[in-house]
């Protein structure tokens, strides 16, 4: 290194330099960090192969891949925004139970007794609404590069379910904090399934399998025949345990899948 | 599906060719991701300390807001229940919409015409994509902002006087339609249904038969023969279908027609 440099070191580089030595040159770091700091073309080929959070990505891209202006980057702001959901949702579920006397009384102490408590619940909850954007946004960009195409079909479908089940997320999600507007809005939700053809108590022809309130598709889905402690808990499981691990399956396909095809592009 | 893989002379994607530029990821793609990362935190984080996350009284089923809204993903479906029936806006729409997309790569008829905003080849589908897009916004736009109590159009801006009532409560009116809703009889209703999506679905065979010498038609030829008949019913039933949804709005709003066809089971 120092044979590049013709001028005397100052001691402020002297130290930078010592010290650096000290963190990097050590069995303990080489064996966290095996390649070292990526500054040959090797070595930067090295490091997204050995390390395991950079595997995800290919050793190298096609120009056209990384122009925000081509990918406008939402896929992986929508994975970010899931990501920082994951964490700031374990982090709420320290504090709330989904019980129906104790839901809202949560809420009010994450706003008022719990440290750090409003941001926590301002950012999961902003950050859920910019998940749903940004997977729109995304499919719009999928669309309109045409990069649905073979032979990235499938990708696409489960792109589709993707944007299923962030929505489920995001209505599983609305119902916790117990309050009004939750209350009503999934009220409204899960009303409209109890219009379903056959399978809905007010469905069309709903008669021919002996359908009722207390046995269609809705009461299945919120566990009575209005929103209650049923409805409340099921939100909770559905939302913090059941599409989570269905919606990761499914990215894990489409990231992976991603990584087959490469990034799209031009013929 | 092989030959269409391999409807470019290679078969191979240009990033994919040797001699096609391709930098390193480390730092180019990683710089890129990790400047993501911070940038939506740091407007994440911004935005959670200036604005509350909405928190309103505690649930009680005695006490109905009026109006009830869902939350804005939603609340398209919900502005349709003004045109239709729950059956229709609430579960045929929404599952048609999703089997709609996921057909979308499977009606494809132009592979090639990938990885750029370019779409002089696919003007139909861009611009029925498009206006999809447009009718989910307008609806959400109309739902989330325009609605208000008992589901009428209250102007934004506008102070509406609702004397408190802000609750629905029987023998009180807000602000009420007064609209007259008639429905067509059976007869004419299903005329018009079977008329509307036999003759959309023969249409552009007989515009191209009609005008053979037109440049637009000329080119609708070559799209139909391309598309084949199946992907060509797949297409135009999803088309008729949105079309439809449109033209019912039309006939609520400007001819106050409630139901197109009323049968003891179901209506439209």
């Amino acid at each position: 290194m120092s044979e590049h440099h013709h001028q005397k070191k100052t001691p402020a580089q002297k130290t930078f330099e010592l010290l650096s030595a000290l963190l990097t040159d050590n069995p303990i770091y080489k064996s966290i960090f095996r390649t070292g700091y990526p500054s040959t073309l090797l070595k930067q080929m090295a490091v997204m192969r050995s390390s395991f959070y950079m595997h995800i990505f290919p050793t190298k891209v096609g120009e056209h891949g990384l122009r925000l202006r081509y990918s406008w980057c939402m896929g992986g702001i929508t994975f970010f925004l899931f990501l920082l959901l994951a964490l700031t949702g374990i982090l709420l579920m320290f504090y709330y139970v989904p019980e129906e006397h104790r839901a809202f009384n949560d809420m009010k102490d994450l706003r008022f007794m719990v440290p750090f408590g409003v941001i926590l619940r301002n950012m999961h909850r902003w950050a859920a609404h910019a998940m749903v954007l940004a997977v729109m946004l995304h499919m719009m960009r999928v669309f309109y590069t045409g990069s649905y195409k073979a032979p990235r079909q499938l990708n696409w479908v489960v792109g589709v379910l993707l944007l299923l089940f962030t929505l489920l997320l995001s209505f599983t999600g609305y119902l916790l904090p117990w309050d009004q507007l939750g209350f009503w809005a999934v009220t409204v939700g899960t009303n409209m399934a109890s219009a379903s053809p056959l399978v809905g108590y007010e469905g069309p022809f709903h008669e021919l399998l002996g359908v009722q309130v207390d046995n269609d598709i809705r009461f299945a889905i919120i566990g009575g025949t209005r929103i209650g402690p049923n409805a409340l808990v099921r939100a909770y499981v559905w939302h913090c345990v059941g599409i989570p691990l269905v919606a990761t399956l499914l990215m894990v396909f489409h990231f992976w899948r991603i990584r087959k095809d490469g990034f799209s592009g031009p013929l | 599906m092989e030959q269409e893989f391999r409807s470019d002379k290679s078969g191979y994607m240009l990033m994919n060719k040797p001699g096609y530029p391709r930098v390193p990821s480390w730092p180019n793609l990683v710089w890129v991701i990790f400047l993501m990362m911070l940038f939506i935190t740091i407007l994440l984080w911004g935005v959670s300390f200036l604005a509350y996350a909405p928190l309103e009284e505690m649930a009680e089923w005695a006490k109905t807001p009026n109006p009830a809204k869902a939350p804005w993903y939603f609340i398209g479906l919900q502005e349709l229940l003004v045109y239709f029936d729950p059956w229709i806006a609430g579960v045929m729409l929404p599952n048609q919409i999703l089997i709609g997309l996921i057909l979308i790569p499977y009606v494809d008829i132009t592979p090639t015409e990938q990885g750029h905003y370019r779409w002089s080849q696919r003007r139909f589908a861009v611009a029925y994509f498009t206006f999809g897009i447009a009718f989910w916004a307008t609806l959400i736009f109309v739902g989330q902002l325009l609605r208000g109590p008992s589901w009428q159009i209250y102007w934004p801006i506008i102070d509406y006087d609702l004397t408190g009532h802000s609750w629905t409560r029987e023998g009180i009116p807000l602000k009420q339609g007064g609209l007259k809703l008639a429905s067509l009889s059976t007869g004419t209703g299903m005329a018009l249904l079977i008329g509307f999506f036999s003759i959309g679905m023969i249409l552009p065979f007989m515009v191209t038969k009609l005008f053979p010498k037109s440049n637009v038609v000329q080119g609708l030829d070559r799209y139909l023969k391309e598309l084949g008949y199946i992907k060509y019913f797949v297409v135009q039933s999803h088309v008729l279908m949105m079309t439809a949804t449109v033209v019912k709005i039309i006939l609520r709003l400007g001819f106050n027609i409630k139901y197109i066809i009323e049968t003891p089971w179901f209506k439209i």
